[in-house]
């Protein structure tokens, strides 16, 4: 049954003097998404509204030979065909996979957009969408990454230049040496080598050496609600654009540099996201912008499952070859890689991360790590929770279940044993500050799944398996304003998108400085006209950075509401106070200004005082990042390899948990998707480069009767910026899923699949059973 | 999706009429969980319709009888809820509530019937399987009458029957098992429920002592239709139920299979699900038999 | 294009008449005509359970009923379930576990919830799994939302 679960009231100081912040506290929103009154993007209706209907590529390489929008214009109903010869004015890139709306001589990857149809009818849209003839002359398909990159390998596309990389870096920081491919014909987008110490001779010290390659299929995020954006332009010259997305300053940003207009004429909202996941920075708003512009009128595009399934930006394909030693004492003594990420059609894909993953959870003197990012003609890839991270963390913790099981060694003995901690070298040499795996490690020892361990390996066809898992965390300045209303209450607006419940979390960190009960502070994300400033809501940092931000308003606004009470309770502001909701001279309830008389005496006719109002800025330089151990205890039926999950417990270093209910949530939800890459979802490809299940059915996420109640284990080890010592969050919960259940069902049946999703028919095929 | 013209006849006779004035250019709608799927992702075999005749208002087809004399009568229009829990089906007809009871979430399960599976003929239909080996009759209705078939004539390929564009499956009869039978169903899916089976088995065992006095074993999804695997049931007949003949009944069950490599499995792994299924499902059909499941 | 054909339904307690084309879907119907925008469109085909739907007691996915299908029929949608400005205690159960996340499997995922407990007032953990098999949900890995499920249920049980 459920903890402790509901608190809205403040109910006093806890053991660490906290009256809001660590508290179990529901969400903000909580009773408008179960009345189902929250509105999203698809719920919005204008007048004058235009849908859009996309025709895609039926081709995974195609030269355009002609594109004849004849009969389509003449369907009723259909107010306009706008193909790449219709767009308004933009500054293309097609290094790109966001610089390029339609293409006009070749198609890169099947369901590329090719044309739209706008109509007042979706469903006319639709039909007119086939009315469209196109007629296209194949060229090769480059479809594997590996052998995309051998020099007589046919080239995917046009080589690249300027490729605008923002987006990655909204992720992830890694400084490093990264090249790109710069106008030389290569499927090679870019690399980048990581190296430390002399691996021949750590491989000679070793008394094992497991040198494995492992393969991890491209997986699509899957938010329950499709891409969905509403873009308007009219005479007034402001671009309008609501959209589902998690960086709605991202967006404005790359418009105007698209459009050629000033950030100030350009307003994003962020509508409520049905879960984004990485997927949703930045993809339909260019195209229903333009098409906006080009009619004059607000144009609706809610992406169908299929579509964005064939035109989103899933995860890449991974293909990793890992070479690792280890002596007899369980000391890793070389670490060898080389990580090849499938970028499809447009560069993108997150191997840095990998790159600094694979050789970033263990202590090695030798490592000598190369990256790769490979074009290919599939669709391209984007973030996916934690980008990059899963695919390289079910090479290194599988490697390392190895060489213990070879050993003889304890799994959990030989992680402790070698596991980073601060002050330790990441891959490209930057410092560890203090971070949590040891101690994530240590309480996963603790969980109901590992300590049934020795009962559940006694039994036939079960196993019980381990791994780690991490993410650095991304970094950029945050903003907040804080208000005090004529009542007394307050309002926060932040521009960051609430996507993980992050605004309840500012609602409690305002709460704590200003000691007041939660309900007296509502939150609020603003758009790109009426917020400041936020990054992305991605790469975990929202709290970490936003709400260092809002922390810092709130105190701000607490030390203007000081200076103005100075004189009239005569003490200097550090011997006052905020408690009961007044600001009162330390230990004199009675010698105090409720907010309420400072909210009327800041904004009456005639008051004294300037309306106050509280503001946070911050520059994000360190990082925080957070890692996890995961267990799990599979049954695998030894004839049909049907795995079936009993049990499964992450632990993971949060830091401090703002709000832990929240927190454990992003841990069971990245633990699932964990789960789904282990097991179910794989995006499957012909011969042809055609993507065969763009559907819920065949892309399988894991449902109800797949996932049992999942175990969660917070630890805290503060990081030195974020607010109260959190760090990220959202993201390290997914990346260990994969190895954690390859590792279980090793442990359950002795058979190593080198590749997720593990089907039962891979799984059969690795016992030699077929 | 395109646009159509909707009927809603309320008895079997109307909806007969409709279809044959349309002249092949009708479909029938029942619980619209393979025709409307189909007809959004433009992926229907046949053009698409011209005109939905629904079936939904034809109070005759829905149903589901059960008696000692004339064993199981089903209305094509039941759901796969009202087939899946009624007691009768559950306790005389186990495999077939089985079958009705995996097709698909709740949702689908209240929404799909059982004439619409069986009437799309996918090969993976889970409803089919069980009605094979319960050697259930479909009874069909056209502009000519009513004519029965049995199911196993039912079927000519993948999402083909043998009814004409203006015949409805009215009902299936499902005879009353002989004392000591036992059935079961199982297939074989990626995740616990919601997907399309890799592999369908159904066994249903007559005992009599440990004497197999009749064997039906009906596959799914590894053929172009559902069908008996009758070289099965061959090696079943008169023999001993033990694992020794189970084992030679499950090896002549994967001779008896056609399976394609598709996107949810290789022929090869399908093959192998088949022996390994019908080996278990023979020994859990003969314990039911036993009445010692 | 006129709309070609007349149903009467009653939705969440109302009975509504509403010209409607027989190519449109219930959901559809009910979030463009009615403007009850509560329920989702996941993905159309029936196989994520967020356009989650009671007709005539019954869950089902309304992508894949057409609108003249609904016709005579009872239909309740998540937001038939509050009442006299009071949340349905299956809906603050999932408030007070901190069962949702994003918002857009939980209409319903609430509706297929509630008519669980309608249909079985004591459900086992594995009758809650079972249940909400058609349901799926990206965020929350489910495990919050089954404590909301027990939570709803004994305060049910206990005449919430």
């Amino acid at each position: 049954m459920a903890q402790e679960t509901r608190v809205r009231e403040s109910t006093g100081a806890d053991a660490n003097g906290h009256t809001a912040v660590g508290r179990r506290v529901t969400r903000l929103d909580g009773a408008a998404k179960v009345t189902g009154k929250t509105v999203y993007a698809d719920d919005m209706k204008m007048p004058g509204m235009l849908h859009a209907s996309v025709l895609y590529a039926p081709h995974a390489h195609a030269r355009i030979k002609s594109l004849d929008t004849t009969r389509a214009r003449a369907v009723p109903g259909v107010f306009a065909v706008i193909t790449a010869a219709d767009l308004p004015d933009y500054n293309r890139n097609d290094s790109n996979r966001t610089g390029l709306i339609f293409p006009d001589k070749e198609v890169l990857f099947y369901g590329q957009p090719v044309a739209a149809v706008l109509s007042e009818d979706p469903h006319v849209a639709e039909a007119a969408v086939e009315m469209i003839e196109a007629a296209f002359e194949r060229l090769p398909e480059v479809l594997d990454a590996v052998a995309a990159m051998e020099k007589d390998s046919p080239l995917v596309r046009d080589p690249l230049h300027d490729v605008d990389r923002s987006e990655e870096r909204g992720h992830v920081s890694v400084e490093t040496k990264e090249t790109e491919q710069e106008g030389e014909p290569s499927n090679i987008a870019s690399s980048a080598p990581f190296e430390r110490g002399d691996v021949a001779a750590g491989f000679a010290e070793a008394d094992i050496v497991i040198d494995r390659t492992w393969r991890s299929a491209m997986v699509h995020q899957s938010y329950i609600e499709p891409h969905s954006t509403i873009a308007d332009y009219d005479i007034s010259g402001e671009l309008r654009v609501w959209t589902s997305t998690q960086a709605p300053f991202h967006i404005r940003n790359e418009l105007a540099q698209a459009f050629g207009l000033p950030e100030n004429r350009i307003r994003v909202t962020a509508t409520e996201v049905g879960g984004g996941f990485g997927g949703k920075i930045y993809l339909t708003e260019l195209m229903v912008a333009a098409l906006a512009i080009a009619v004059q009128r607000p144009v609706k595009y809610i992406m169908s499952r299929k579509d964005d399934m064939l035109a989103a930006t899933p995860a890449p394909f991974a293909h990793i070859e890992l070479k690792t030693g280890m002596k007899r004492d369980g000391t890793l003594t070389a670490l060898q890689a080389r990580l090849i990420y499938d970028s499809g059609a447009f560069p993108g894909a997150p191997m840095l991360p990998g790159c600094m993953l694979i050789g970033g959870y263990y202590r090695c003197d030798n490592i000598d790590i190369k990256g790769y990012e490979v074009l290919t003609n599939k669709v391209s890839v984007g973030a996916l929770r934690a980008p990059g991270a899963h695919n390289a963390t079910f090479a290194i913790e599988s490697n390392m279940d190895l060489m213990a099981n070879e050993l003889g060694l304890d799994p959990l003995e030989v992680r402790l044993k070698n596991a980073v901690a601060e002050g330790d070298p990441m891959p490209n040499g930057q410092i560890y500050p203090a971070i949590g795996l040891r101690e994530c490690l240590e309480a996963i020892a603790d969980s109901d799944v590992w300590r049934r361990r020795r009962d559940v390996e006694a039994m036939p066809n079960r196993g019980i398996g381990l791994a780690v898992g991490g993410w650095l965390g991304g970094l950029q300045p945050a903003s907040a304003i804080v208000c005090l209303n004529p009542d007394g209450t307050i309002n926060v607006t932040v521009g960051s998108a609430d996507i993980t419940g992050t605004n309840t979390s500012f609602q409690q960190i305002t709460a704590e400085v200003l000691n007041l009960p939660l309900d007296m502070v509502n939150v609020e994300t603003g758009d790109t006209k009426t917020a400041p400033y936020a990054g992305m809501s991605a790469g975990s940092k929202t709290v970490y950075t936003v709400g260092r931000a809002v922390k810092a308003a709130a105190e701000d606004l607490r030390q203007q509401m000081f200076e103005l009470a100075m004189k009239r309770l005569e003490v200097e502001p550090e011997d006052m106070e905020v408690a009961n909701c007044q600001v009162q001279v330390k230990g004199a309830p009675d010698r105090a200004m409720t907010f309420k008389r400072f909210g009327r005496l800041s904004t009456n006719f005639g008051a004294p005082f300037p309306v106050i109002v509280g503001r946070g800025t911050i520059s994000a330089r360190k990082s925080a990042p957070g890692f996890t151990a995961q267990a799990a205890e599979v049954e695998v039926d030894p004839e049909t390899g049907d795995v079936t999950l009993h049990g499964y417990a992450i632990a993971q270093d949060a830091g401090f948990a703002i709000n832990p209910l929240s927190v454990e949530g992003q841990m069971q939800g990245g633990a699932s998707q964990g789960i789904g890459i282990a097991l179910w979802e794989e995006m499957q490809y012909d011969e042809h480069g055609r993507l065969l299940n763009p559907n819920l059915l065949d892309y399988r996420l894991p449902t109800s009767r797949d996932l049992p109640p999942i175990e969660t284990i917070i630890v805290e080890v503060p990081s030195e910026e974020g607010p109260y010592g959190a760090r990220i969050v959202g993201e390290p919960s997914i990346v260990a899923g994969a190895a954690t259940i390859g590792n279980a069902i090793d442990n359950a049946t002795g058979a190593r699949v080198d590749e997720v999703p593990i089907t039962p028919e891979r799984l059969i095929r690795s016992m030699d059973k077929l | 999706m395109h646009t159509f013209e909707y009927e809603a006849p309320e008895t079997i006779d109307e909806a007969v009429r409709l279809l044959k004035e349309a002249g092949g250019s009708a479909r029938a709608l029942a619980g619209g969980t393979d025709l409307v799927v189909q007809m959004k992702e433009r992926a229907t075999r046949f053009p698409y319709p011209v005109t939905v005749v629904s079936l939904d208002r034809i109070s005759e087809l829905h149903g589901v009888d059960f008696s000692d004399a004339d064993g199981l009568r089903i209305g094509a229009g039941a759901t796969m809820t009202d087939v899946a829990t009624h007691p009768a089906v559950r306790e005389r007809y186990a495999a077939l509530a089985e079958g009705a009871g995996v097709v698909g979430s709740l949702q689908t399960m209240n929404m799909a019937t059982i004439g619409g599976n069986v009437c799309n003929a996918a090969p993976s239909a889970d409803t089919v399987p069980p009605l094979l080996v319960y050697e259930a009759e479909a009874v069909i209705v056209g502009p000519n009458g009513r004519r029965n078939l049995p199911i196993a004539e039912l079927f000519r390929g993948p999402g083909e029957t043998a009814l004409a564009p203006d015949e409805l499956l009215a009902e299936l009869r499902l005879p009353l098992p002989a004392a000591g039978t036992g059935a079961v169903y199982e297939r074989n899916t990626p995740r616990k429920q919601m997907d399309i089976a890799v592999v369908g088995v159904a066994v249903a065992l007559t005992l009599s002592g440990d004497t197999i006095q009749r064997a039906r074993v009906a596959l799914g999804a590894v053929a172009p239709t559902p069908l008996r695997a009758t070289s099965a049931e061959a090696a079943l007949q008169g023999q001993t139920a033990n694992e020794e003949t189970f084992a030679k009944a499950a090896e002549a069950a994967v001779k008896d299979s056609s399976p394609i490599t598709d996107l949810r499995a290789s022929a090869e792994f399908r093959r192998h699900l088949v022996r390994v299924m019908t080996m278990r499902l023979l020994a859990e059909a003969a314990n039911r038999a036993k009445g010692t499941s | 294009m006129m709309p070609k054909q007349l149903i009467t339904l009653t939705v969440n307690g109302q009975e509504r008449e509403i010209a409607v084309e027989p190519h449109w879907t219930l959901l559809e119907t009910v979030r463009e005509a009615l403007n009850l925008t509560g329920s989702k469109e996941g993905c159309g085909t029936g196989d994520c359970g967020a356009c989650t739907m009671t007709v005539d007691g019954r869950i089902v996915t309304s992508c894949l009923m057409l609108a003249p299908q609904a016709n005579g029929r009872q239909v309740t949608t998540i937001e038939g379930l509050q009442s006299n400005g009071s949340l349905d205690p299956v809906q603050q159960a999932f408030i007070d576990t901190g069962g949702l996340q994003c918002g857009y499997c939980i209409p319903g995922m609430i509706v297929a919830a509630r008519n669980l407990i309608d249909t079985n007032p004591s459900p086992t953990l594995d009758q809650i799994r079972e249940g909400l098999g058609g349901n799926l949900c990206r965020c929350t890995g489910y495990a919050k939302i089954y404590e909301a499920v027990e939570l709803a249920a004994e305060r049910i049980r206990e005449g919430a």
